[in-house]
């Protein structure tokens, strides 16, 4: 029976080299913790555009993100422990996202949804627009899809729990930092002709 | 007022021929574009003037207001206000000329209110200076942000995408 349950998504339970490197033995707090902080996600209602649409179909009856223990949508960052970035942020928008996720409290996560929120998607290089929301706050798991369809999401989900279950009780991993290099070349834009 | 929905008393090149008479020394260029809209251009400096008259017309009375837009021709800039009667149940369609090297021209917010908002996105959009607004700031961009985006000589510049 558990041979069906894919090795991604096995708990992973303590073992001997997880006690040397912190020199704490937490035997099963770990697990505990883990397990706990990865099927109770409370995630922050920020829909940005067409993406919340999708996000927001995926908490109702028809995909029940209820199933992941995840249904508990916060409309306030202080509540929050996962930013799910669903649409384009705009240069306007970006302090006001930063914001808000100094807010959350630690340990937080962020998914960026869809292709606005991984690099700027079909706006790319526009004139108000980030080019991707990891040029502001870390990102932990990239949903692509335009949008993407709440399946997407849960998929984005499900590997965020078990990033979440990777994470140490005593010595926490430090995320990386955003590292996305500029394309080298941009497409130009096209130069206006005279008017007939 | 006994006028239904849809309906409209005058002919449309009535209109037209009625505008043309009252507004000689101003408008320039009417006619009719669309069944229920004419077509008219108006000189920068008699914007306003033009504006209350049009609104206070007897028997048209462009009393509403629905849109301003900022366009870039190239050569020139544009201000076009889009405006609506009741009593006739057509619309008008204002172009003022505007030039670049002085985008500037009276604002109609005394006229018709609902202009605020939209000249302020003309002013965000395409830098045309609304004189008189009573609050032109920039409604869609950041308050810092460099330049008018959808000027056609407009470059991108790094100041406006600071987390790049």
């Amino acid at each position: 029976m558990t041979d069906m349950v894919p090795d991604r998504f096995k708990m992973r339970y303590p073992k001997l080299e997880h006690f040397q490197e912190p020199n704490v033995i937490t035997t099963t707090a770990d697990f505990i913790f883990s397990w706990g902080r990865s099927h109770s996600v409370f995630p922050f209602t920020y829909g940005l555009a067409c993406c919340a649409i999708e996000m927001l179909s995926s908490g109702f009856a028809r995909f029940d993100i209820a199933r992941y223990g995840m249904e508990v949508f916060r409309p306030t960052p202080r509540q929050c422990d996962l930013m799910i970035v669903a649409g384009t942020v705009n240069e306007k928008m970006a302090p006001v996202l930063k914001r808000l996720y100094d807010q959350m409290s630690e340990p937080k996560w962020v998914i960026g949804m869809g292709a606005c929120a991984i690099s700027g998607g079909p706006f790319y290089d526009g004139y108000n627009v980030v080019n991707g929301v990891d040029k502001i706050v870390p990102v932990d798991v990239y949903i692509p899809g335009c949008p993407p369809r709440p399946e997407a999401l849960f998929q984005g989900l499900l590997e965020l729990q078990v990033k979440i279950q990777q994470h140490k009780f005593v010595a926490e991993t430090p995320k990386p930092a955003a590292q996305n290099p500029k394309p080298a070349a941009v497409t130009p834009a096209p130069v206006a002709g005279e008017e007939a | 007022m006994g006028l239904e929905i849809g309906t409209n008393p005058m002919d449309m090149d009535a209109i037209a021929a009625r505008l043309a008479a009252d507004f000689a020394a101003e408008l320039t260029g009417v006619r009719v574009q669309e069944p229920d809209t004419v077509v008219a251009r108006c000189e920068r400096a008699a914007l306003k003037d033009v504006a209350r008259r049009l609104k206070a017309h007897a028997e048209i009375g462009y009393e509403t207001l629905n849109f301003v837009a900022g366009v870039d021709k190239v050569r020139h800039l544009e201000s076009v206000y889009h405006v609506y009667s009741w009593k006739t149940n057509t619309y008008l369609e204002l172009h003022v000329e505007v030039p670049k090297a002085k985008a500037e021209v009276d604002t109609v917010c005394d006229v018709w209110p609902a202009a605020d908002w939209h000249e302020r996105e003309a002013w965000d959009m395409v830098g045309i200076r609304y004189l008189g607004h009573p609050d032109l700031r920039r409604i869609l961009l950041k308050d810092d942000f460099v330049g008018h985006p959808l000027r056609k000589d407009y470059v991108d510049s790094a100041e406006n995408h600071p987390h790049a």
